[in-house]
């Protein structure tokens, strides 16, 4: 009975002992966590960003160290512990929003050049069609004149009389079209033309009829229309003499005026 | 009742009330500017917050510590309303910073998606 009450005793003073003073056997998780952490933010290159926590984490490991040694309390040594920890945990939040906003800023840049190499590649696209449609016209020998550069489809691509285009222009208005489809930026304005054979009504309407059939074809091979505009000039605007059939034959025509983008060069009517 | 008695009757009592104020003789005022600095630093956080997830169990965790700085006040033991203060303080830092650093992450990766997504369009974009 005695002896029962003694070893009661003995742990009760064990345990007293134990939970308020003296180094405990037992490893202090906080602190070997802050052991832990707190070399890694000191050594982190972006320390800078945080460098009080870092500081204060340090100060905190090293009392909570020196308790250690010297047998301190259990309690403080794990409060000075978890003021390190904790410290060491902000500076490493502070150290990642750091890093974070870095690649932000390095992203904005990158941005900024994919965009301007988008552009740019877009601009070169761009001359490219552009030359592609000079090709085509030169190749179609159009000429240049101050209205900009200027085809002439022939009276012979006309049934005699009538606004129908001959096969014999497809081949052409295929080139014509496919270089307009890939410069949308470029206009063209189309312009019938008759000789003074017939009454001014009649030539009148024919030119007209004719400018809208090749603009219709066109179309038909996917230009779209922002890009046209056509027009009847009647007999009033030869390129040469009604005096005979050669000249004559050189005044019944469609001519398509190509002007630069839509930058306004748009030809005048007159 | 005689002098003597009641004299010393007097000392005892001067001397336990003594005690009592040097053992848990209440909380310093640096305490108490201590607590009341946690509790606007545990505010502050829980405004920055918001419904954020990110940093949500610290900004807990630091109430947890604010009210058991204030039940250490309220017992009067001054070394614990410090002690749970300072963590109280911390832990809402820590929940600020933990929200800063996501957001910031957040904002990151969607840029860096931006930029995968915007190369890969110009990449793909024929020249026609």
């Amino acid at each position: 009975m005695k002896r029962t009450h003694n070893i009661i005793l003995a742990a009760a003073l064990a345990a007293a002992i134990a939970g308020c003073s003296s180094t405990p056997e037992q490893p202090i998780a906080e602190l070997e966590t802050a052991r832990a952490i707190v070399p890694q933010v000191e050594s982190s290159p972006r320390a800078g960003v945080a460098a009080q926590n870092v500081s204060d984490a340090r100060k905190a490991l090293d009392s909570a160290n020196a308790m250690m040694e010297k047998g301190g309390k259990v309690d403080d040594i794990r409060y000075e512990a978890s003021i390190a920890a904790t410290n060491a945990q902000i500076a490493n939040e502070k150290i990642l929003e750091a890093q974070a906003k870095e690649e932000i800023a390095k992203g904005e840049s990158e941005r900024q050049q994919v965009l301007a190499e988008a552009r740019e590649r877009e601009a070169v696209a761009a001359r490219d069609r552009a030359s592609s449609l000079e090709q085509e016209l030169k190749d179609l020998k159009a000429k240049k004149t101050d209205r900009g550069l200027v085809l002439t489809l022939g009276d012979v691509l006309f049934d005699t009389g009538k606004a129908t285009l001959k096969p014999g222009a497809f081949a052409t208005l295929d080139r014509l079209a496919n270089a307009l489809r890939e410069d949308p930026s470029r206009r063209v304005v189309i312009e019938g033309h008759t000789d003074n054979t017939g009454s001014d009504e009649f030539n009148q309407q024919l030119s007209e009829n004719r400018a809208m059939s090749v603009q219709s074809a066109l179309m038909q091979r996917g230009v779209s229309g922002d890009q046209i505009s056509a027009m009847g000039k009647g007999e009033g605007y030869p390129v040469a003499s009604n005096d005979n059939a050669a000249g004559r034959q050189q005044n019944r025509r469609v001519e398509l005026i190509f002007t630069e983008d839509n930058s306004g060069q748009r030809v005048a009517t007159d | 009742m005689s002098m003597p008695l009641t004299r010393s009757l007097t000392i005892a009592i001067g001397a336990s009330a003594l005690t009592l104020l040097t053992a848990c003789g209440g909380v310093t005022e640096m305490t108490r500017q201590q607590v009341a600095r946690s509790e606007t630093a545990v505010n502050q956080a829980q405004a920055s917050l918001g419904t954020s997830e990110a940093g949500a169990i610290e900004l807990q965790q630091a109430k947890n510590y604010f009210s058991q700085a204030q039940k250490a006040v309220e017992a009067k033991d001054d070394v614990q309303a410090q002690r749970y203060a300072n963590q109280a303080e911390l832990n809402a830092q820590l929940s600020v910073a933990k929200s800063h650093k996501a957001s910031a992450r957040k904002a990151a990766d969607e840029l860096l998606a931006s930029i995968q997504t915007l190369r890969q369009e110009t990449n793909r974009a024929p020249a026609q």
